[in-house]
């Protein structure tokens, strides 16, 4: 990133593959994708830097939509592979994307652990309630009661709540944003890539096709801007009472900590294996003959 | 009688230092230039419990355990119990025993068959008496040994001082302590009854490794910088070894949530430059499936270690069979290539590992490895020089293509070239971006569900088969090339294949053997080329439903031989014995 000096100032369209997406007119999905595009300008990465994995889903066709390294993988690895990019290379920024389905069902049991390890990455879920690819079915988020394709006499499933999740898991920065509000999300997925950590943004996109206007509407009268309050990102006790809050949406930065990434920890690992000096290749076989 | 190919059993419970005197036995045998074997066995308990194991020592080469155990070293006859199974003896057998256990002749559990020649030694109490704590019997155990067997002594007493280095020279003279203690034990006290001593005459210290460690080394070697695994019996070694070792050079090892996590770090370490690999067994390959898959389609290299174990399921997790192959060579859906590769014995590991690097980078395909717990766990020994640029390995380590400056100016990642190989960049690289996927692409990386694309970039992906397999068709040959018996066998099976061949060539038959390396994809001229002098041939494998000898019959054309399979479930490797039964049905 030091080359940025030689001032080529990066532009929306520098992050902007030639691919027109597949997405339904009025998806949500949109509104994120152009939030990425206008966060990176304003971090001025250079395209070569990022690399961003997705999953299967709707939203994980997002890479293709873009000019720096992508890698659109299978349903619900997201977590590992993203983390392997960036442990094999930690120069480089990583954005995974994806879903609620490929998140929150199929790839859950991989999220714990990139929290843990508090992976240097930031974890995109754009959340519609619906898995839209396979055209209409239950997701994991959706709420009690939701009628879907395989729920038409009413989910009698809980969902799982993403913030309150990640905030139980130990996540050292939980946001939530929404499609809708490109700037806001802009900024919020600028504060992600520029925490020193695992930031997991919850991105509220609607689903035109399948949950019909109301949800975009619902989704814009009912969310309210962490800005405009007194909330202190810090403070995890007030962070679980928004994560609780029945009554609205809060957008924003919702809770944030400072604690060293897996790749710096990593780095002191192998300082501490070399300290006692490290053998050539070949004279490592010397310690197999008694 | 002078001995030069001994073979010794050892049985006791976990506090009786078995393990640890099998090693110190094997690094003797190995420091004084000797050849040798060692074979672990253990009950189902975590600590403690019963362990065996078997070491073979030769003055001249060999390929595998030893069928028949000469002497057997007993701790304590309950805990032999067990291994009565695995363990086949010599008539008669040579026991040496704890003279403190007081089994009644009729209930000790060797078949009565046997002529026992038993030499009793007190050695818990030379133990507590002379090194000053009964841990140390199995020191007084290794002296008797060395007394009664004329073993190498001085690599006993140095292997014993090499290996309690690290503690203090209390602990190193209370066990040379013991040792002595059980040597002279036998010179004063017993009188030998039996004949058996072994000879040799010392030469160079040779190396002693497991296959496990083997093939670490050789992935490290061949510039592999970043390992994602699951912790699985028995290929954990791998793992640990990469723990200790990658952050030296300045890799990377982390220890994956479960397999589907392991190959996807793998992926996503490789997409970003680094060489990748991970190690398992048969369960952690079936999680792994739907992702080499991922790697076939968005041609990353990485190389996956099977260490198999007997199967379905959790099957016999310590225990070998060669069961996988199904799953290595079909495993995932669609059509999907990869390189299946199968070492043959502990020092192939690490050739192999070579190899699966350098075909894996080259190609940008995913490779199978499939190893196996009798070869993976097992110490063998080897010249010091059989590593390093003598012998068959392709030891070049190879770079991944990148594309040139003019490339990059009309970068397309998947370009369809004629080898079906296309230069290929890594997160960092400027002019480089492109997006790799799973979903089916052009040769730009834009997903596309079009017919043709996906006919035409299949067909890309499986072109490279021809040319890896130009350079890579290494089989192994034995025997003569005019017999008209051939036998065929795979991966850790080639010990007793080649050690019944040679002995069924100095009697007289005329029987030849071949061990393919690369199972996938598969030397075909080369294996046709060989069957053409040969009438009969036996198929020899772990495997109850005959996997390999399936596969075989799917493409080779055998023409009009006879072909009979010879295929058992594993458990237990295959013995000399067995496999020399086998051929001779073929002269009947």
């Amino acid at each position: 990133m030091a080359e940025v000096a030689e001032k080529v100032n990066f532009k929306v369209k520098d992050y902007k593959s030639d691919i027109a997406p597949i997405w339904c007119p009025g998806c949500g999905d949109f509104g994120v994708v152009n939030a990425i595009y206008r966060s990176l300008a304003e971090l001025q990465l250079p395209p070569e830097d990022v690399a961003i994995i997705s999953g299967i889903g709707c939203s994980s066709r997002l890479p293709g939509y873009m000019a720096t390294y992508g890698f659109n993988t299978v349903h619900g690895r997201i977590l590992p592979i993203a983390t392997g990019v960036k442990m094999a290379n930690p120069e480089i920024t990583v954005i995974g994307a994806g879903g609620d389905g490929d998140g929150f069902s199929i790839g859950m049991g991989h999220i714990p652990h990139a929290v843990r390890r508090n992976v240097d990455m930031t974890y995109i879920v754009m959340d519609n309630e619906i898995y839209g690819l396979t055209k209409g079915q239950l997701s994991p988020t959706a709420g009690r009661g939701d009628i879907t394709k395989t729920s038409i006499y009413g989910s009698v499933e809980r969902p799982i709540q993403p913030v309150k999740f990640m905030l139980g898991i130990g996540a050292t920065f939980v946001a939530r944003t929404y499609a809708g509000n490109p700037k806001h999300m802009a900024d919020v997925i600028t504060a992600g890539i520029n925490h020193k950590g695992f930031a997991f943004i919850d991105a509220m996109s609607s689903c035109r096709t399948f949950k019909g206007v109301d949800q975009n509407t619902y989704l814009r009268e009912n969310t309210y801007y962490l800005e405009d309050t007194d909330h202190d990102p810090t403070d995890k006790a007030a962070a679980l009472e928004i994560a609780n809050d029945a009554d609205g949406l809060a957008a924003g930065i919702i809770y944030k900590e400072e604690i060293p990434s897996y790749d710096e920890l990593y780095a002191n690992v192998q300082e501490k294996s070399q300290q006692r000096g490290v053998p050539e290749l070949k004279e490592v076989l010397k310690r197999y003959v008694p | 009688m002078k001995s030069h190919d001994l073979v010794i059993g050892l049985a006791g419970s976990g506090g009786d230092g078995v393990i640890t005197a099998g090693q110190l036995l094997v690094n003797a045998a190995a420091s004084e230039g000797l050849h040798s074997f060692m074979l672990k066995s253990f009950g189902p308990q975590i600590r403690g419990g019963e362990s065996s194991c078997r070491v073979r020592m030769s003055k001249n080469q060999i390929f595998s355990h030893g069928d028949r155990v000469q002497v057997l070293g007993v701790f304590n006859w309950n805990d032999f119990k067990r291994f009565r199974g695995e363990m086949h003896f010599t008539n008669p057998l040579v026991v040496v025993q704890d003279s403190a256990d007081k089994t009644p002749e009729e209930k000790i559990p060797v078949d009565t068959e046997l002529e026992r020649i038993t030499y009793k030694i007190p050695l818990g109490e030379l133990a507590k008496e002379k090194a000053g704590t009964a841990l140390a019997k199995n020191m007084v155990m290794m002296g008797a040994l060395c007394a009664l067997f004329d073993l190498p002594i001085e690599g006993m007493r140095n292997g014993i001082m090499k290996k309690f280095k690290k503690k203090s020279q209390e602990v190193i003279d209370s066990n040379l302590a013991g040792f002595n203690a059980g040597f002279d034990y036998v010179k004063e006290n017993i009188e030998k009854i039996d004949d058996l001593r072994f000879e040799y005459t010392p030469s160079e210290a040779k190396v002693v490794m497991e296959g496990n460690e083997a093939f670490a080394y050789g992935a490290l070697y061949a510039g592999c910088r970043f390992f994602g695994g699951y912790p699985i019996t028995p290929s954990s070694e791998v793992m640990e070894w990469m723990s200790r070792e990658l952050p030296k050079y300045g890799g990377t090892m982390v220890q994956a949530e479960d397999e589907l996590s392991a190959i996807g770090l793998i992926i996503g370490a490789s997409f970003a430059g680094k060489k990748s690999m991970t190690s398992t067994s048969g369960p952690g390959l079936s999680l792994m499936s739907e992702q080499i898959g991922l790697a076939s389609i968005a041609e990353i290299p990485i190389v996956i270690l099977d260490v198999q174990r007997g199967g379905p399921s959790t099957g016999i997790p310590t225990k070998t069979e060669q069961s996988d192959l199904n799953q290595a060579l079909y495993g995932t859906h669609g059509d999907a290539n990869r390189v299946v590769l199968a070492p043959a014995d502990v020092a192939d590991c690490f050739d192999v590992a070579l190899e699966a690097f350098h075909v894996a980078e080259k190609y940008q395909v995913p490779v199978i490895v499939l190893s196996d717990q009798y070869i993976g766990q097992r110490k063998e020994t080897f010249e010091q020089t059989a590593l390093f640029g003598n012998g068959h390995a392709n030891h070049q380590v190879t770079q991944r293509l990148l594309p040139t400056e003019e490339e990059l100016k009309d970068y397309k990642r998947f370009r369809d070239t004629e080898t079906g190989v296309s230069p290929m960049t890594y997160p960092g690289v400027k002019g480089g971006m492109y997006q790799a996927a799973g979903i089916e692409h052009t040769e730009l990386g834009a997903p596309s569900s079009d017919v043709d694309v996906h006919a035409k970039m299949t067909e890309k992906r499986f072109r490279k088969d021809k040319y890896i397999s130009k350079e890579l068709n290494f089989v192994r040959f034995y025997g003569p090339e005019d017999a008209e018996v051939g036998v065929v066998a795979w991966g850790s099976s080639k010990g007793a294949v080649k050690e019944a061949v040679n002995r069924l060539n100095e009697e007289g038959y005329s029987v030849r053997a071949a061990v393919p390396q690369v199972l996938a994809p598969f030397p075909q001229e080369k294996f046709e080329a060989w069957l053409e002098p040969l009438k009969k041939v036996l198929v020899v494998e772990l495997s109850y439903t005959a996997q390999f000898y399936k596969y075989l019959k799917g493409f080779l054309r055998f023409g009009d031989r006879e072909l009979r399979s010879y295929a058992r479930s594993g458990g237990a490797p295959f013995d000399v014995e067995e496999i020399y039964e086998q051929i001779k049905q073929e002269f009947a």
